[in-house]
């Protein structure tokens, strides 16, 4: 898709004019619907002209040429046909600009998900997952007013009041030509409303979001701040904060309540002009016609003078509504740095890969820098051999956990790290994560189960080999107390769960996938010294014939491995001496 | 609603004027339509203008129309002005409540979803006045004005025209609201599974991406749209019928006001221009539907919303205070007598748990997390009561004194304590409002922040939070340390000081931490490795009691 290119860079992202076109595209997605919540309002004004005829006939027969009532009984009917149409073109409309706005949404949000899921987890980590969120969800919801209501209501302000005019001609060529001379104003008009009440909102929205933002963020303190003795001076400065915002908002107001003013102002002028020129014309101190003027012709104009500001009135109503949706569209590109494209489709790069049995590991030149912590790695070397088991140690923060994930291909890197003698990047992403298993220290429990979540690991899992990881990860020891065991609800809005369970948990699911190469980080590190050494040993009886590396801080877990490495202060892998007593040396050429 | 009848009661004054100004709007715009087709039908019907009075309806047209505009405008501000002081009400109102209910008992109301709810319901109470009350209010006094005309000018009308706008205006918005609320519920449920989803798909991205199961998280997540999306559109006939039903109310009744005046007509018991105009007038009033029936749809919202703040600020508080409160004793030990509580998730015990801590000890608490540690400080500023035993304070029973003079005695740091929207400056204050700059940095300068603020450009007045600077999480736990440092409080209790703290940092912090408490007892509660001598004495906190340790 073009738009990726034309839109590289955030400045072009941002700018007011990609925001509307972004939009145009995107209504592409609900068109049809759409066109319907378009048109449905055109036909309805053809009919309100209709119906505005046909009420002055019936009070012209019965005033002027004294027909009796019963006679009318038929029109009566007809009138009350073409308002129970109307009130269904209504019903229809609306329902219709509300499913568009629904469509377009959800192809929005399937698309933001999409992009997301493709970013690396690099983009990922610097980013607060409340936030990104909140973009999908609220910000895209934000869009919903200006699909549903505003677009049709800006076609039909721009249509209806010249429709009207015309309509008008054959009756009164005088008020027709008057309103059809201000229609070029309508555009005017229209901004003008569209100003004021755009400036309105957006002075209100703000000061509401900020007086709510100050105060979430005083209830979300209100412990520490009572603990201090500080919570009755906080409610003077919640109500001292809010009134500045009233006062500053009202200021703003006052002026952009003055647009739909003028708006009012015109409608005004439109009843009561048609009706003084139509009274005036009937007492014969006008003549502008020639002909004279029936009170059908008279009344018609005067039903339909306010009409034709209806659709202006619509719109300046649902004003705010393009408003929001240029916010929103403004706060997505900058989450996301970039729109996802209308459509778009993705290969992902990277041959096949299919390594029998376990792997060697090997890095050169590896360079690691993180973008919180610095460098972690410099020109780094790195032999794991394949079916070995390696302890990993060094102090907290020295770049166990990252040095893992680079290995895991879930963190960007500089040099050449080869699997099984195949460059990490070209391996195929599904192959990668078919053969390497890698546990993270601060795993995420997915909203389920205890078992759906073990069943990540592998989905067509029997429930006895899940029960079976479970057991040997350690994860019965908690579950089987818990009254629902396996089946116990965890994640988001489930039972909490510490730690060192989520750990075990994720542990479990590596026992159910068959991985040359196995990466855990500090997979004991929330365990009494008795379950340690019980998960330890399902973890080399996991490890046989395959490569195993463990970062750790444990003495008795480094141990149990083949060899130690050590992280250390100058940014290099050294290798230690098995007795642990022993000054590492450098890993350079050890095999 | 008893909340929103005496928000509103506080700000009567100011809503009586929006009101009376909208049904001045309202009145002016029925008045304009209705003489314009008075005035019409009678100019047409006389045959000169001899005999018709012009001067009197021309000039009341123009006069309605600039009354319309005039009243309209200050409708609107004075309506948003006594909004924006109902809005401000709304927050210290509900601020000022939860005082003394924190720490909230109920579990619901513990996460960071309560606090964001909590936050979504006010705001669904604000716009109560303007977008439900006002137009509701301004159609019940327009129907009675409407009433009493149409009993004078056509009294034959005045049933059908009060049904079709009692309809219009009141019964068919409430039956949208009602028949909303299921499916409005509906939609609340499957966003929240949508939220969950994206979440889910967000946080767990590593483990995702690692267990090669990124699609099954696409997968959810589309599901989860489409159900929001069918939710929606489950709803969306309902909300639809709103507009449907004010064209065809305001149809309808013009109808039947026009069947039911034709005779009236033809027996010669109203002239034309007065039927013309009574006509018009009825539809002219019909104006005010539209808003009301915009509003329908957020009154179930706005109602639910009303119910849960409202039961929120009646819940009692857990704890409350002495009627004699005796003084907190300068000094002296801290001690736990035989203390029993139940807490946690798995509803772990402490059992006759037995402490002394003597005046200016300094003390740690150490166990894995969940153990309890955070429970024992949460005893001790009484934010829970024991369940049997008791805790003293100098000898005195924590009962017997006030909850504001024991917290004044104890400064906490906890482990969600929060950095607020404001300066670092209000940041630290908040612990001592009268501290002077000098004890600002001195306290940074013992959190080991001082480097980081005297580099920000602004130093102490850096703006945080919001569209501020923002800290990482290392540099916010250390400015809630050094706020909780700058407390004039005798004891501190530290939970977990040092989370998000680096280990050179962190060993240099509990290093020093004797020199920085000198003169304060101490109760350290963590699960880092303490060098010795940082504390006089080291419990561990296991299956409920405490052991000394070393």
């Amino acid at each position: 898709m073009k738009t990726e290119d034309t839109t590289r860079g955030g400045e072009t992202a941002r700018s007011p004019a990609f925001a509307a076109r972004w939009l145009r595209a995107r209504g592409r997605v609900g068109r049809r619907a759409a066109g319907i919540a378009i048109l449905v309002p055109l036909i309805s004004a053809g009919l309100t002209l209709a119906q505005a005829y046909l009420l002055a006939t019936i009070l012209h027969r019965a005033i002027v040429d004294q027909v009796a009532s019963a006679s009318q009984t038929g029109a009566i009917l007809s009138l009350l046909g073409l308002v129970a149409i109307r009130g269904l073109l209504a019903w229809i409309g609306e329902a219709a600009g509300i499913r568009a706005a629904e469509d377009i949404k959800q192809a929005i949000r399937r698309d933001l998900f999409a992009t997301l899921m493709r970013r690396g987890p690099d983009w990922m980590r610097q980013r607060s997952s409340g936030e990104l969120a909140s973009q999908i969800l609220d910000q895209v919801e934000a869009l919903d007013g200006y699909f549903a209501r505003f677009v049709p209501a800006m076609i039909a302000a721009a249509v209806v009041p010249v429709a009207f005019a015309v309509g008008l001609m054959p009756v009164d060529l005088v008020v027709g030509i008057v309103l059809l001379v201000t229609a070029p104003m309508i555009p005017l008009f229209m901004a003008l409303a569209g100003w004021g009440a755009e400036a309105a909102s957006r002075q209100h929205l703000t000061a509401l979001s900020r007086l709510s933002g100050m105060f979430a963020d005083r209830i979300r303190g209100l412990l520490v701040l009572k603990l201090f003795g500080r919570a009755e001076d906080e409610i003077v400065r919640v109500r001292s904060a809010s009134d500045e915002f009233a006062e500053r908002t009202l200021a703003v107001l006052r002026i952009a309540f003055l647009s739909s003013a003028v708006l009012e102002f015109f409608a005004a002028l439109g009843v009561a002009g048609v009706a003084l020129y139509v009274g005036l014309t009937y007492v014969g101190l006008l003549d502008l016609r020639g002909t004279g003027f029936t009170l059908q012709a008279g009344l018609f104009c005067l039903l339909m003078a306010p009409e034709v500001y209806m659709p202006l009135r619509t719109l300046a109503a649902h004003y705010h509504d393009r408003a929001s949706a240029k916010a929103a569209v403004t706060s997505l590109a900058a989450t996301f740095e970039n729109l996802p494209p209308v459509d778009e489709v993705v290969t992902a790069p990277g041959s096949p890969w299919s390594p029998s049995g376990a792997i060697a590991v090997t890095a050169r030149h590896l360079t690691v820098e993180t973008p919180d912590r610095g460098t972690i790695l410099s020109d780094a070397t790195l032999d794991i051999a394949a079916g070995e088991t390696v302890a990993l140690l060094g102090p907290s923060g020295i770049g166990k956990s990252t040095l893992l994930e680079v290995l895991a291909r879930l963190r960007s890197h500089q040099g050449q790290i080869e699997l099984g003698g195949v460059p990490l990047a070209d391996i195929d992403e599904g192959a990668l994560r078919r053969h390497v298993a890698s546990l993270g220290q601060r795993p995420r429990l997915f909203h389920g189960t205890i078992a759906s979540n073990i069943r990540l690991g592998r989905a067509d899992a029997t429930d006895a080999e899940v029960r079976l990881a479970a057991e040997r990860a350690c994860v019965l020891d908690f579950a089987d107390r818990l009254p629902e065991g396996l089946a116990t609800p965890v994640g988001e809005r489930g039972r909490g769960v510490s730690g060192g369970e989520a750990q075990r948990i994720a542990l479990a699911r590596i026992f159910l996938r068959d991985p040359a190469l196995v990466l855990l980080d500090e997979p004991t590190a929330h365990l009494d010294i008795e379950t340690e050494a019980r998960v330890m040993r399902t973890i080399l009886a996991f490890a046989q014939g395959r490569t195993l590396l463990i970062a750790t801080h444990s003495m008795a877990v480094a141990a149990l491995m083949d060899r130690i490495l050590e992280i250390d202060d100058r940014q290099r892998i050294l290798v230690r001496a098995p007795d642990l007593t022993a000054e590492p040396v450098l890993a350079q050429g050890v095999a | 609603m008893r909340l929103l009848f005496s928000l509103f009661a506080a700000r009567a004054g100011g809503l009586a004027l929006a009101l009376a100004l909208s049904c001045l709007t309202l009145a002016a715009g029925v008045a304009l339509f209705g003489v314009s087709g008075w005035f019409l039908t009678g100019a047409s019907l006389a045959t000169s203008a001899m005999a018709f009075n012009l001067f009197g309806p021309s000039s009341m047209v123009r006069g309605f129309s600039f009354l319309r505009i005039v009243s309209r405008y200050f409708e609107r501000l004075a309506g948003h002005a006594t909004t924006f002081k109902i809005l401000s009400d709304i927050r210290v109102r509900i601020f000022s409540r939860l005082i003394p209910l924190v720490p909230l008992k109920a579990a619901a109301h513990r996460t960071g979803d309560f606090v964001a709810r909590l936050t979504a319901d006010v705001e669904a109470l604000d716009m109560m006045f303007l977008q439900v009350v006002a137009p509701i209010a301004t159609a019940v006094l327009g129907a009675l004005g409407l009433g009493l005309f149409l009993w004078i000018v056509l009294p034959d009308a005045l049933p059908v025209v009060l049904i079709g706008f009692a309809l219009t205006t009141l019964f068919l918005p409430l039956l949208i609201a009602l028949s909303g609320q299921r499916t409005g519920a509906a939609t609340v449920r499957t966003a929240a599974d949508l939220r969950v989803a994206v979440l889910d798909g967000i946080d767990g991205h590593a483990d995702l991406v690692a267990l090669g199961a990124v699609d099954g998280a696409r997968h959810a997540v589309d599901e989860a749209v489409a159900s929001v999306r069918k939710a929606r559109l489950r709803q969306s006939w309902r909300v639809a019928f709103g507009p449907a039903f004010v064209v065809l109310g305001t149809g309808a009744t013009a109808i039947a006001t026009l069947y039911v005046g034709l005779p009236v007509l033809e027996q010669g018991r109203v002239t034309g221009p007065v039927l013309v105009g009574a006509l018009l007038a009825v539809m002219a009033v019909f104006e005010v539907s539209g808003p009301i029936l915009r509003g329908a749809g957020k009154l179930g919202a706005a109602s639910a919303a009303a119910r849960r703040v409202q039961s929120l600020v009646d819940m009692p508080p857990a704890i409350r205070d002495p009627a004699q409160p005796i003084a907190v004793p300068d000094a002296g030990d801290i001690t736990f007598e035989q203390v029993g509580f139940t807490y946690g998730r798995d509803q772990a015990v402490l059992a006759g748990l037995d402490l002394t801590i003597r005046d200016g000890e300094h003390i740690a608490i150490i166990g894995e997390s969940g153990s309890g540690k955070s429970t024992l400080l949460g005893l001790l500023l009484r934010l829970v009561d024991v369940e049997s035993g008791g805790i003293g304070m100098g000898g005195v029973d924590i009962r017997a004194v006030r909850q504001a003079d024991l917290h004044a005695h104890i400064a906490l740091l906890s482990q969600d304590a929060p950095v607020f929207i404001g300066t670092i400056r209000d940041n630290l204050k908040i612990a001592d409002p009268h501290a002077a700059d000098a004890a600002l940095w001195g306290v940074l300068e013992k959190a080991r922040l001082d480097d980081f603020v005297r580099s920000l450009p602004q130093g102490l007045d850096t703006w945080l939070g919001e569209s501020g600077e923002t800290l990482s999480a290392g540099q916010a736990r250390r400015l809630c340390l050094a706020r909780t440092l700058l407390s004039p409080a005798k004891v501190l209790l530290l939970d977990e000081p040092t989370a998000g703290l680096d280990r050179p940092t962190e060993a240099e912090f509990l290093a020093d931490l004797l020199a920085v408490t000198t003169g304060r007892t101490l109760i350290l509660a963590t699960h880092a490795a303490l060098p010795k001598g940082a504390v006089d004495r080291v419990y561990r906190l296991e299956e409920g009691a405490l052991t000394l340790e070393g």
